[in-house]
């Protein structure tokens, strides 16, 4: 489990979304390896397939696409209802449409689970938590990801989260670099 | 009609200007135009002029059908059980079809519907015959509907398969405490589709709403106008998205508003643009292709027709 922790705009975002190769995001220097192998420029979707996932911090609205409908496209393994028994309403909800925070990041996080990832990347996924739903999340991520082996990145900057999760290494990025990093 | 039993209420089976059969169960009246007017003289106060084609459907209050949707267009229910053709019905549709186009005639289809007072009915369409209308037949679909003292009405019509040319019309009247909801998806490829729909708010009280989702695929074009006329307080709302997913793609769409009331109060809202990048790169990050992703986004955008 690595963490990244940085102030606004020092590049964490920019980091997973190149990463995911964003269109918008364009590598001009580096690789990227996975496995061994070089995914530098594979396209978003392939890289998914590959065992990436990314938990986005501001996830857009999909208007018209229930929740429960998206799960069953893309789901690797059926999704453990045991962990969201309190949220079956959320999954007959259209994505993201007027989600609270707290909606957001559990959205989020069944994605993740049913995509059953290698790598799974957390963006900021406790900006706006109140403190129940962060202590759900984190147990989850727990039973769910770590122990089954899934490596992790978590990005943020208040680093609350890492009271909980302890990583293994810790990195700082300022001005869109490493400047140092922290072996627990 | 070998198929009657399978109907639910009524139907009307029209080829060119031909009446073939006209079935309707207890409790439902339906009548060609011309003879309504011609043996229901209250009638006569819903026609423009006297008719010389089309159909008049009237449904009696407490008559035991359903309150939901029953009605079909007619060319649905003309063909089969399920709505979807068999394909002796198919060639037999289409070879009508083919005629009227030989002769150069468009399709014409013109009904108008009449809810009494504190009735509540929905319609529901999904044209899932049209694919039979496909590459050069050209259609005009007109309804109209009266909506008296209380009478409300809810309209899903989903079109994703239209002919080379789709012109939908309709008018609906309001009178007190009346309202009408319409709810309209079209998918345009490789022709036009026109929609006029216009909303009179006649009586105090009265709402109306005009939802309008329209996509443009390659070589299509849509135009829609959209008008909400207030003349009685009440209130009236225009929705209209459209999506344009090629370079081909054309959307026009203006809505309209009239307000003569001040107690009346009428709002719209469009939009017309491309899918987002953010919402396809969203779900290709879930591992869906690119097709896939805006495959899930335009049937999002269509909505399901409610059940």
């Amino acid at each position: 489990m690595h963490a990244l922790l940085g102030p606004n705009a020092s590049g964490k975002s920019t980091l997973t979304f190149s990463i995911m190769s964003f269109p918008e995001y364009e590598i001009t220097y580096g690789k990227i390896l996975f496995e061994g192998k070089d995914i530098t420029h594979l396209p978003i979707e392939e890289k998914a397939k590959l065992g990436i996932a990314l938990a986005f911090q501001n996830p857009p609205a999909i208007k018209g696409v229930k929740l429960s409908h998206l799960l069953k496209r893309i789901s690797k393994q059926p999704l453990d209802m045991n962990y969201f028994s309190q949220d079956n309403d959320l999954l007959e909800r259209e994505i993201n449409v007027g989600f609270s925070g707290g909606e957001k990041r559990l959205s989020e996080i069944m994605q993740i689970l049913s995509l059953n990832p290698k790598l799974a990347i957390f963006d900021e996924i406790d900006a706006g938590l109140d403190v129940i739903n962060l202590e759900k999340l984190i147990w989850i991520i727990q039973d769910k990801l770590t122990r089954s082996g899934v490596s992790l990145l978590l990005i943020t900057h208040r680093g609350n989260i890492l009271q909980f999760l302890e990583p293994n290494v810790a990195h700082v990025l300022l001005h869109g670099e490493i400047v140092c990093s922290s072996r627990n | 009609m070998k198929n009657a039993e399978n109907v639910k209420s009524a139907s009307y089976v029209q080829i060119n200007h031909e009446i073939r059969s006209i079935f309707a169960k207890e409790g439902v009246i339906l009548l060609s135009s011309p003879e309504a007017y011609a043996t229901l003289e209250w009638t006569r106060n819903y026609f423009n002029q006297k008719p010389i084609e089309g159909y008049f459907i009237w449904v009696k209050k407490k008559s035991g059908a359903s309150n939901k949707h029953m009605l079909h267009d007619f060319f649905t229910k003309s063909l089969s059980k399920s709505n979807k053709p068999s394909s002796c019905r198919k060639r037999y549709f289409h070879r009508n079809l083919q005629r009227l186009q030989r002769c150069k005639t468009n399709l014409k289809c013109r009904t108008q519907r009449l809810f009494k007072g504190n009735s509540q009915r929905k319609f529901y369409a999904q044209n899932e015959a049209f694919p039979q209308l496909g590459k050069n037949d050209h259609v005009l679909s007109s309804i109209e509907f009266i909506l008296e003292k209380g009478a409300k009405l809810s309209s899903f019509y989903k079109c994703i398969n239209p002919p080379k040319k789709f012109k939908i019309e309709s008018k609906t009247t309001l009178d007190n405490e009346s309202s009408a909801d319409f709810e309209t998806a079209v998918l345009a490829k490789n022709g036009e589709i026109e929609m006029y729909e216009s909303l009179f708010l006649n009586g105090e009280k009265s709402s109306g709403m005009i939802k309008l989702r329209m996509i443009s695929d390659e070589n299509s074009k849509i135009s829609s106008h959209s008008k909400i006329v207030a003349k009685g307080g009440g209130k009236g709302h225009i929705d209209c998205m459209g999506l344009l997913l090629s370079e081909s793609s054309f959307i026009n769409s203006t809505p309209e508003l009239v307000n003569a009331n001040k107690n009346a109060v009428l709002t719209h809202e469009a939009a017309i643009g491309k899918i987002s990048e953010e919402e396809l790169n969203y779900l290709r990050s879930r591992g869906l292709s690119k097709d896939e992703a805006v495959n899930l986004i335009v049937t999002g955008f269509l909505g399901e027709v409610p059940v």
